[in-house]
């Protein structure tokens, strides 16, 4: 699969992304960079202990990196977390959330280890 | 790329492009940036704000940009700019946020601190390159004025002290008297000025402004150019008619100020107004031209008028010779020279023992630049330091660097303000520690190196160290590689100003001694052994055992061992068959006293052992005798011993030993191979022991 075709599958925006980052080869080394972080299982640690601080800084950072990246589906969902968690709560609907963002996590991650290698 | 990147000491190369500063929690974010400005830029990443700090602070002036994130752990983006606010860092190093947050809050609160712009996310390539490249440009412009402004300010004092020292000499040129009357007045104005702010709260002056009052002072007597010159040069007593002429320089002199006072708002120039009106002034109202008292006269011509009394007094006139120093100082606390303020007498007699060697030395040449420097340095302080003195700032971290770099030494520097201890790159890797470690009183890395007993020995030394006496050398060990080994540390605080007593940072180095301190111990070893025994000799025991009976209220026992017959052993056995007696013996004899008793070998066969007495305590020490005894080689090993008590026999170690010595003469006599203890009737006997020996 090239990069193009994986951001059309997972939602994603690849002819703004490429615009701003250069080249598809360095999309595809930042994509696997942001899938070392780990930052879905250190969000749903964070959640599991309650540990609200940090589920916000996790979820505004992943948001981050998605913005960065292009991966509007992904980002989506993870602002909408971060917003819930903004107050210093984990609120009711966390759990909800979570799953819509690993959700999202999860295609962008199968997606990513079919990529073509970069030519 | 970034993990070369997060250990920020790492290889930085050393050429000329700009450094960045990289600051943001998520990994792939500095990664991204890193990519994007590389290689263009050096790049240096911090993953926290505390980290950033230190960076900034190892770096300071290198880094020509930082791009912030704000949300972070440990401190935040926003602390990271309070904390280079504090620092006054915010003005030389522009910040760039780099936050998600889009809020208007957040980006108004970093703009608030200091930030100069913010790069939205997500990231556009083209975009970063720019507004980084912008900012550095626009920065490294602004500095460049900077520099030219502060080179104008110097320029200007340069200027002002010229002209003031022309007038100066004018004046001085005509009262026929040498050029070092002003210079003097100058030298004794800052002294006194100096030891005024140690001494009280009550006249708070920076150095600039004393530089300022220093250089007024060289105009106090610029009235005396209206005065003539038969008056001012008399070389006798001048008439009551000629004084009032003479008094009216001070107000002649004010004029002269006033008037340029009128077009020009000078503070040098009003300074020097009241210096010169009001240096004849006296604290209790008894002075001239207008009887000020107490505090209404001026600081500064309070202080000239002290400084004019006292180099009057001490330097040759036309019509008086100079007193010396002695004299002068008790006239001027006698009163006999017009009352001063209690402070400034207090701070003359604290001065006092200095001021004429001061004068002596002070050159010219000296005062002036310093004098420029510190009129300078307000007005410089108030902007930013110059480009030009944060080039010399960093040559000399350079020049600092490399000499590090160089020496196998570890060397260390510390600041109170970031509690952050630094170390040079070879000395880290030769302690295995990191270059940074903060809170180094609480590390724990370090105290495994250092023993905090250590640490604060070395803490207090550099507390008590001084402007005048500023090392501290001291040894300790380190934990280095799995050894301990001996290092000597030599170190000095480094204080704000060469004056004030408020410690800013240490500097310092660790140099292994380690042999050195080993042959050291090994030397000090041989000076109190014997060499064939390994037993003390006489000299170190007797300085161990003296402490003991200084202190009453315990028994002690000295006595005095003799091997029998010994000589007939060397004669007929050979002297090597005698050494190895003579070690047996030592071995015996040490074996046979408890581990709280001295034994030494003070003789060619003799020996001492001093006891602290067990009850009963004839018998128990008839029994060492008995145990000491023995065959060797078929030699049968027979000795002699003589044994006096304290306190019976005596308290002091010349007394129990000179009667050891004689019970030990009386056992010889009595047939050898006994132990006796001194009686009163061994009294006249002679000493056993050979004149050498003893």
């Amino acid at each position: 699969m090239t990069t193009e075709e994986l951001y059309r599958q997972i939602g994603g925006d690849y002819a703004d992304t490429l615009r701003r980052l250069g080249s598809s080869e360095r999309i595809q080394r930042f994509l696997s960079l942001f899938l070392r972080e780990d930052s879905c299982r250190a969000l749903a640690d964070a959640l599991r202990e309650g540990r609200a601080e940090d589920a916000f800084r996790v979820a505004h950072s992943l948001k981050g990196m998605c913005l960065n990246l292009g991966l509007r589906a992904l980002g989506a969902a993870a602002d909408t977390m971060t917003e819930a968690l903004r107050g210093g709560r984990i609120p009711p609907a966390a759990d909800a959330l979570y799953a819509e963002v690993k959700r999202a996590y999860d295609q962008v991650e199968a997606g990513t280890a079919l990529l073509d290698a970069p030519n | 790329m970034t993990a070369a990147g997060e250990r920020g000491e790492e290889k930085v190369a050393k050429t000329k492009t700009d450094l960045i500063l990289i600051v943001d929690d998520t990994e792939m974010n500095r990664a991204l940036l890193a990519d994007m400005l590389t290689p263009t830029y050096r790049v240096l990443e911090a993953a926290d704000g505390q980290r950033a700090i230190d960076l900034l602070q190892q770096y300071q002036s290198e880094i020509a940009l930082v791009l912030l994130d704000i949300v972070m752990p440990k401190l935040d983006g926003f602390e990271v700019l309070a904390v280079m606010n504090k620092n006054g860092w915010i003005g030389r190093i522009p910040v760039i946020t780099i936050s998600a947050e889009t809020a208007s809050t957040y980006i108004d609160h970093a703009y608030d601190l200091g930030a100069v712009d913010y790069i939205s996310r997500p990231f556009d390539e083209r975009v970063v390159q720019r507004r980084v490249k912008n900012t550095i440009m626009l920065y490294s412009k602004q500095r460049m004025l900077e520099g030219m402004v502060a080179d104008q300010i110097v320029e200007k004092e340069r200027n002002n002290y010229l002209m003031v020292e022309i007038l100066s000499n004018i004046v001085e040129f005509r009262n026929g008297e040498s050029g070092l009357h002003v210079l003097h007045i100058r030298t004794l104005t800052d002294l006194f000025l100096h030891q005024l702010q140690r001494t009280t709260d009550r006249y708070p002056l920076s150095s600039s402004q004393i530089a300022m009052m220093v250089n007024a002072s060289s105009l106090h007597d610029v009235g005396k150019i209206s005065i003539p010159e038969q008056i001012l040069n008399k070389p006798g007593k001048l008439t009551a008619e000629e004084f009032a002429v003479m008094q009216t320089h001070s107000a002649l002199g004010a004029q002269i100020m006033a008037d340029a006072l009128q077009r020009h708002r000078e503070e040098l120039l009003q300074l020097a107004y009241n210096i010169c009106r009001w240096h004849h002034e006296r604290y209790d109202g008894g002075g001239y031209p207008d009887g000020l008292r107490g505090d209404e006269i001026p600081i500064e011509a309070q202080v000239v008028a002290l400084a004019d009394v006292y180099d009057a007094l001490t330097s040759v006139r036309v019509y008086k010779p100079a007193y010396p120093h002695q004299q002068a100082m008790e006239m001027i606390l006698g009163g006999e020279c017009g009352a001063f303020n209690p402070l400034l007498l207090q701070c003359l007699c604290q001065v006092g023992p200095r001021l004429e060697e001061e004068l002596r030395l002070r050159s010219p040449g000296d005062m002036a630049e310093q004098s420029i420097l510190a009129l300078s340095s307000q007005a410089l302080a108030a902007g930013q330091a110059s480009s030009r003195t944060l080039t010399l700032l960093e040559q000399e971290r350079t020049k600092y660097q490399f000499f590090a770099a160089m020496s196998s030494e570890i060397q260390f520097e510390y600041h109170y303000a970031t509690d952050l201890l630094s170390m040079s790159e070879w000395g880290a890797r030769q302690l295995a520690l990191p270059m940074l470690i903060e809170d180094p009183a609480g590390d724990r890395q370090l105290a495994a190196v250092l023993d905090p007993a250590d640490y604060r020995d070395l803490q207090a030394k550099l507390r008590a160290a001084t402007p005048d006496c500023p090392i501290v050398d001291a040894v300790y060990q380190l934990h280095v590689q799995g050894q301990k080994r001996w290092y000597k540390a030599l170190a000095r605080p480094l204080w704000e100003d060469e004056e004030s007593g408020q410690m800013e940072g240490v500097i310092g180095k660790f140099v292994d001694v380690h042999e050195r301190q080993l042959q050291l111990q090994t030397l000090q070893q041989r000076a109190e052994q014997d060499s064939l025994t390994g037993m003390l000799n006489h000299a170190a025991a007797r300085e161990r055992i003296q402490p003991y009976l200084a202190q009453s209220g315990r028994q002690y026992a000295v006595a005095l061992l003799d091997l029998d017959h010994f000589k007939e052993v060397n004669d007929r056995l050979g002297h090597m068959f005698g050494d190895q007696v003579l070690q047996y013996t030592a071995q015996r004899v040490r074996r046979g006293v408890r581990a709280g008793d001295i034994t030494a070998r003070i003789g060619g066969d003799e020996f001492l052992l001093f006891l602290k007495c067990r009850q009963p305590v004839e018998p128990v020490i008839r029994r060492i005798f008995s145990g000491l005894g023995g065959k060797f080689h078929g030699f049968d090993i027979a000795m002699s011993m003589g044994v006096a008590l304290c306190p019976q026999d005596g308290e002091d170690y010349e007394t129990l030993f000179h009667k050891a010595d004689q019970a030990l003469y009386a056992a010889k006599k009595a047939g050898k191979g006994r132990c006796l203890f001194y009686e009163d009737k061994m009294r006249d006997l002679l000493s056993a022991i050979s004149p050498i020996d003893r």
